[in-house]
């Protein structure tokens, strides 16, 4: 795509370029937890980013925000980069980028009742205290579903469906435009996940959010994403409108995931089990593709190069040297 | 002590309860749990935190701690020579012989259940020699048969790994290749799973697929997961607050479920097909309102009556029975003839 096309067409809210984290490990050697992640975040939309544990997306998430700070690559935020910014400089960016933690449990002070949970990132913006503060934390509650009078209690007297609200609660309290949701749902009880799905699409909606919703369960992402990108062992495979990468997908990993998740149809039952193995050390990881070692696709030539990240249309990317060829088709049977 | 049942059945659970009782409350984990699971099938007990579902397991297990009992009913089991034994009133020393060798039990963080001073071979073989008359050299060969038959890749020099030098996926493989060195007739698997990956899970529910084919075992899962009901059960049982809400074969339960609280958990998976319309709008999801009840704090009727879409004024009065529905299950719900 020409530049001058770029200009046209709507700038991304955020645009990750090769974004790299790498953490030291013993005896000198290196964990290549993100290597040369690149995608882009529409106004408005979800991405989602999905991958099993050691896929390095929970890296990237927090990389971006600078929570641990990146090796190498651009988040342009706006076109600001944001890794190119002092931490003084990026202490105000942080209220533009907010993060929603995984675990309800353990991301809110136990000993702070909710009002000051969410009070102490208001603090964050300056928002003065008083009786103006106690409307803007009972307006938080509520548009999160919990009721004003909540504001007096303690976490633990929560479900974990309502402690995820509180946390969504103290996201929002600053007014973000991003927010890096963590698998928010993943540690609750399957009846209260829709819930808290049906939150996020309405906080989409009504305040016009933009979304990185990081997490393992494809079905999740199928329903919430307008956006997927596959990661493996640090790197791309495969990204795009989600309706493409689910009902087309190119990458021979994407297909393992897809066919390999169980489906509640007991009619369904798959044919056989296309992988093998397990995910490779992060810290040596294959050369050429690092999917390779596990790929039933794999020939001489995977082992050469890094695949690059091509485009196969309607912004669809897919990171295989083979895309092009026809491949086994693991569909259910 | 012996009470008949179909010589199909292998475990008949009937009416247990299961209490946690110390001086300021009374807890009804399990509160008269009753299923039969067939010879050589899988009954999958499905339900969320709080439901008893694991409960339910430690009980026939013989592994409650204080002040968790067995307050009634009784766990029915039968064994290779056909002799039936109430395991709800079993001994330690009772339990500890018919585990291994009768029943064995697998868990969903292989970590906490292997001993990290050991290597995975010691570990097998010390479970071999425990039921069995072999010596060093023989139990370490058959060690290594198990772990060839849990296919684990390289068998012979993972024997002498220590379980820290193995992925998730490996450790769950040798635990099962524990649980089944001695063939038990019974395998109980509590969420064996949930701590793996998608492309990991499948490869554990494909072993235990092929191992049940060939060795015969009956097993009994546990887990939260319908889609990995849908993929190994034969037969299902839904557990909500402590007493079981609806079973079903596992087709009749995913074709139609006859309980509003399976219904709703059916419902309230993303599905995109259902969720997303042609014009690519994403509907609201199903949700179940509020949360799982505390046990200790059940509602008098119905215990899923604060939040069922279905509720009427007599679900309040008192907790309704399980009576039969549809052609081969049952369901806990007065209104369940009209779902």
């Amino acid at each position: 795509m020409s530049a001058l096309v770029q200009t046209v067409e709507a700038q991304p809210l955020l645009s990750v370029q090769g974004l790299t984290k790498h953490f030291p490990a013993r005896n000198g050697r290196i964990v290549h937890a993100v290597e040369d992640v690149s995608f882009d975040v529409q106004r408005g939309s979800t991405v989602g980013l999905v991958g099993e544990s050691g896929s390095g997306k929970t890296t990237a998430g927090r990389a971006l925000l600078r929570l641990v700070e990146p090796t190498g690559g651009k988040a342009l935020f706006d076109g600001v980069d944001l890794f190119s910014l002092s931490s003084r400089d990026m202490r105000a960016y942080r209220q533009k980028l907010q993060i929603v933690f995984q675990d309800p449990f353990s991301s809110l002070n136990p000993r702070m009742r909710v009002a000051a949970i969410i009070g102490e990132a208001l603090d964050a913006r300056g928002f003065p205290r008083g009786k103006k503060r106690a409307e803007r934390v009972a307006e938080l509650l509520t548009l999160v579903g919990l009721s004003p009078d909540h504001a007096s209690r303690y976490p633990h007297e929560f479900s974990g469906g309502q402690r995820q609200r509180i946390g969504i609660a103290r996201a929002l309290a600053v007014e973000p435009q991003f927010i890096v949701a963590d698998e928010p749902v993943s540690a609750l009880d399957v009846s209260v996940q829709a819930q808290v799905l049906n939150l996020f699409g309405d906080l989409q909606r009504k305040l016009g959010l933009t979304l990185l919703f990081i997490a393992h369960d494809l079905s999740v992402v199928e329903y919430l994403c307008d956006e997927v990108v596959v990661m493996y062992l640090g790197r791309v495979m495969e990204r795009g409108p989600s309706r493409l990468v689910y009902a087309a997908p190119r990458h021979p990993y994407t297909k393992a995931l897809l066919a390999t998740a169980p489906v509640p149809d007991p009619t369904r039952r798959r044919s056989h089990i296309p992988l093998h193995g397990d995910i490779p050390s992060p810290i040596d990881p294959p050369s050429g593709c690092v999917f390779r070692t596990r790929c039933p696709e794999a020939i001489a030539a995977c082992a050469e190069t890094v695949p690059p990240v091509e485009p196969v249309g309607g912004g669809h990317h897919v990171a295989c040297i083979r895309h092009n060829e026809k491949m086994s088709d693991w569909s259910l049977k | 002590m012996t009470e008949p049942f179909a010589s199909d059945v292998i475990l008949s659970v009937r009416d247990l309860r299961t209490w946690f009782v110390t001086r300021r409350l009374t807890a009804k984990a399990v509160d008269g749990v009753t299923f039969d699971l067939k010879r050589g099938k899988t009954l999958a007990v499905v339900g969320e935190s709080g439901s008893g579902k694991s409960v339910t397991s430690l009980s026939i297990m013989g592994l409650l701690s204080r002040p968790g009992a067995i307050a009634g009913g009784s766990i029915l089991f039968r064994d290779r020579q056909e002799r039936v034994h109430d395991l709800a009133g079993f001994s330690q020393k009772q339990f500890r012989k018919m585990r291994g060798s009768e029943i064995a039990m697998i868990f969903q963080e292989p970590m906490t259940s292997l001993n990290p001073l050991f290597t995975v071979g010691d570990q097998i073989g010390e479970m071999i020699a425990l039921h069995e008359p072999v010596d060093r050299r023989e139990a370490r060969k058959r060690a290594l048969a198990m772990l060839k038959h849990v296919e684990i890749p390289d068998a012979e020099s993972r024997l002498d790994d220590y379980p820290h030098q193995m992925s998730g996926g490996m450790r769950q493989r040798v635990m099962i290749a524990m649980a089944l060195s001695c063939s038990p007739s019974l395998l109980i698997a509590d969420e064996p799973t949930t701590a793996l990956d998608v492309t990991i899970q499948a490869q554990i529910l494909d072993l235990l697929r092929r191992l049940q084919a060939e060795m015969g075992m009956s097993i009994l899962f546990i887990t939260h997961n319908l889609g990995v009901v849908a993929e190994i059960a034969h037969d299902v049982v839904v557990m909500y607050g402590g007493r079981v809400v609806e079973q079903a074969p596992v087709n009749d339960l995913f074709a139609h479920q006859r309980h509003p609280y399976t219904r709703g958990l059916l419902a309230c998976t993303p599905n995109a097909a259902r969720d997303i319309d042609a014009a690519g709008e994403r509907r609201a999801l199903y949700s179940i309102p509020g949360s799982v009840p505390p046990i200790t704090n059940l509602p008098p009727g119905c215990a899923f009556e604060p939040r069922c879409d279905f509720a009427i004024a007599p679900c309040r009065a008192a907790p309704p029975a399980l009576v039969p529905a549809g052609p081969h299950g049952a369901s806990r719900c007065i209104r369940s003839a009209e779902l």
